[in-house]
């Protein structure tokens, strides 16, 4: 190449695709989004775009099936997010043991985290299968059950299978992310503890949760806002059904913008889940004093 | 550790093991089951007659003459579908590579006014609901008459996988030293030829790692290609294996048999990146 270019050209060149990227398929859509729950939006009427005012934000306020989403998205969250941080950090500290083949085990026990959403639910609604599901027959066959359960059937089964089939998939993430933490805690913490007779669950409780809360406190973060915006995971496993009983708030906003066709209602469920995780997240940093470190650097 | 420790440890993590690896173990099972027995009670454990049937019907399937007026069982669309999630996934993923690693360099190396929103704005991508970026992708996509191509889905999965590809780049160029690549500069090469010939190799697991998640996140995709695509040739695989359900009864080891194909990619790519995963995640998607 004949011509130079100087850093700061090379700087700005390298970049602009990212800044081209960021404004195309980022940025823009949600000020699309934005504008678009400002307005009556029917897809099959693209050209005809009357600007309604907060009426949208109204309709959503105003809807039971709204309501009803957004309490059950609280519960899918909650129960989905306290199951993967409990139970992550427990495998973690068995994946974290100095024991041979320990690598076999951590591949395994991380597999779930790849496996298509699609593949988890088509196997979900055929292990908890009400009539020849493996599931009912293992419980039965346990005599923890007398009768088949209908696992899909039932609002609250249905809520439960959906919500293990999050944990199941998800849990991996906690896993990875806190054993990641676990080996760079200084052994020598743990070594001048034993020194000084402290027993296991005092050497957990007085070195691990301390040196895994700041990593712990993001990992629940992120987790809480990806599974309260998780779309797949319900759709694909019981189409929001029975009834209403699992829909969240990414269903209602799915389900207003192509069944109803009210691209602006669906809009609009849409910004008020943004604002929702927005608030959440400054509550959460206040509540926990995440950041500060940060901040005094 | 004490051995008796140690073999309760053995104990445990293999009891967990089976019970998070049984679904999968569950769907080979049934994958290779003839139909009578899948809905035997109670059910058999292992396949008494093991059968290929379903995973013939699946790879083989569009050679197979359907019935007269019967149309077209989604089945023989199987490896269309399997194509088409090759090529958006690779598509996508190469977009979203190429574009986190020249701004992750630029972020490490240079310094201009405004250059440190860019990345910040790209990572809160990572916290906004996908179904407020798939409508109006969509629409734009019906203006541009692009709707039902794979070229559309290629540009909506950039959506998902841009942020994180640039944070697992950023991160990763962080560490990669700079003496080298001034000393190359001292002797005379210029910033592109230090780009090619000096970062870049030394950049490539950190491209792998993070190219693999890519793929692993455009290809398990399922709202994207629902909205965007229509026709039974154009979909990807995880729309196209739903219709499965269309029909008036469920094929269990069909269903079974193309969840196991279409998870055998990842299971590869998993493999090859089990060492980067953890360290991927520890200075990518969570600092320190």
């Amino acid at each position: 190449m004949k011509f130079r270019l100087s850093d700061r050209q090379v700087g700005v060149l390298f970049m602009l695709p990212l800044i081209i990227a960021v404004a195309v398929f980022l940025v823009w859509p949600i000020a699309e989004a934005v504008r678009m729950s400002f307005v009556r939006y029917n897809p099959l009427r693209p050209d005809d775009q009357p600007f309604v005012g907060l009426d949208n934000y109204l309709f959503v306020l105003e809807d039971p099936l709204f309501w009803e989403s957004f309490w059950q998205a609280i519960v899918w969250t909650g129960w989905s997010t306290v199951m993967q941080a409990l139970i992550g950090v427990g495998l973690a500290m068995l994946l974290h043991q100095p024991l041979k083949g320990m690598n076999a085990f951590r591949g395994l026990l991380l597999f779930p985290y790849i496996v298509p959403t699609v593949v988890i639910a088509l196997n979900w609604r055929w292990l908890f299968n009400s009539e020849i599901g493996i599931v009912n027959h293992l419980l039965m066959s346990v005599g923890v059950i007398d009768e088949r359960i209908a696992w899909l059937s039932t609002p609250t089964m249905a809520m439960t299978s959906a919500i293990l089939l999050n944990v199941w998939k998800y849990t991996p993430f906690v896993v990875i992310v806190v054993l990641a933490r676990l080996q760079t805690i200084p052994t020598e913490l743990y070594d001048a503890a034993k020194v000084d007779g402290a027993g296991a669950f005092r050497r957990f409780r007085d070195i691990t949760l301390p040196q895994l809360a700041e990593v712990l406190a993001v990992v629940i973060v992120f987790r809480t806002i990806w599974t309260f915006n998780k779309f797949e995971e319900i759709y694909l496993l019981t189409r929001g059904g029975p009834g209403t009983s699992t829909y969240n708030l990414a269903l209602y906003a799915f389900d207003q913008s192509i069944a109803n066709l009210r691209m602006g209602v669906g809009a609009a469920a849409g910004v008020i889940m943004l604002l929702l995780l927005l608030v959440g997240s400054m509550v959460y940093i206040r509540v926990s004093g995440f950041g500060r470190e940060d901040k005094a650097v | 550790m004490k051995p008796w420790v140690a073999a309760i440890l053995y104990a445990v993590l293999s009891a967990i093991t089976f019970v998070v690896c049984f679904p999968l173990l569950w769907a080979i099972s049934t994958s290779l089951k003839p139909k009578d027995e899948i809905f035997r009670w109670p059910p058999t454990l292992w396949p008494e007659n093991i059968t290929f049937e379903a995973y013939h019907e699946l790879l083989f399937g569009s050679s197979v003459a359907s019935a007269p007026g019967a149309g077209v069982a989604p089945s023989a669309y199987f490896l269309t579908w399997f194509g088409n999630s090759i090529i958006v996934s690779v598509g996508s993923t190469i977009i979203s590579i190429t574009v986190a690693t020249l701004a992750a360099y630029s972020l490490t190396r240079f310094r201009f006014w405004g250059q440190r929103a860019v990345p910040y704005i790209a990572i809160l991508g990572y916290m906004v609901p996908s179904v407020i970026f798939v409508f109006p992708m969509f629409l734009t996509m019906v203006s541009l008459d692009l709707t039902d191509t794979l070229f559309s889905l290629i540009l909506g999965y950039v959506c998902i996988t841009l942020p994180f590809c640039l944070w697992l780049m950023w991160a990763f160029f962080r560490g990669v030293p700079i003496e080298i690549e001034e000393a190359a500069l001292v002797d005379g090469a210029s910033r592109l030829q230090v780009f090619r010939q000096i970062v870049l190799p030394v950049a490539l697991p950190g491209i792998i790692a993070a190219s693999i998640f890519s793929l692993i996140v455009s290809w398990n995709d399922y709202l994207f290609g629902r909205v965007f695509m229509n026709t039974m040739e154009n979909l990807p695989l995880t729309v196209g294996v739903m219709h499965f359900f269309d029909g008036t009864h469920v094929d269990w080891a069909l269903m079974m048999a193309s969840s196991v194909l279409m998870t055998l990619p990842m299971a590869i790519l998993f493999g090859f990146m089990q060492r980067h995963l953890v360290a991927g995640f520890g200075a990518g998607a969570v600092k320190g």
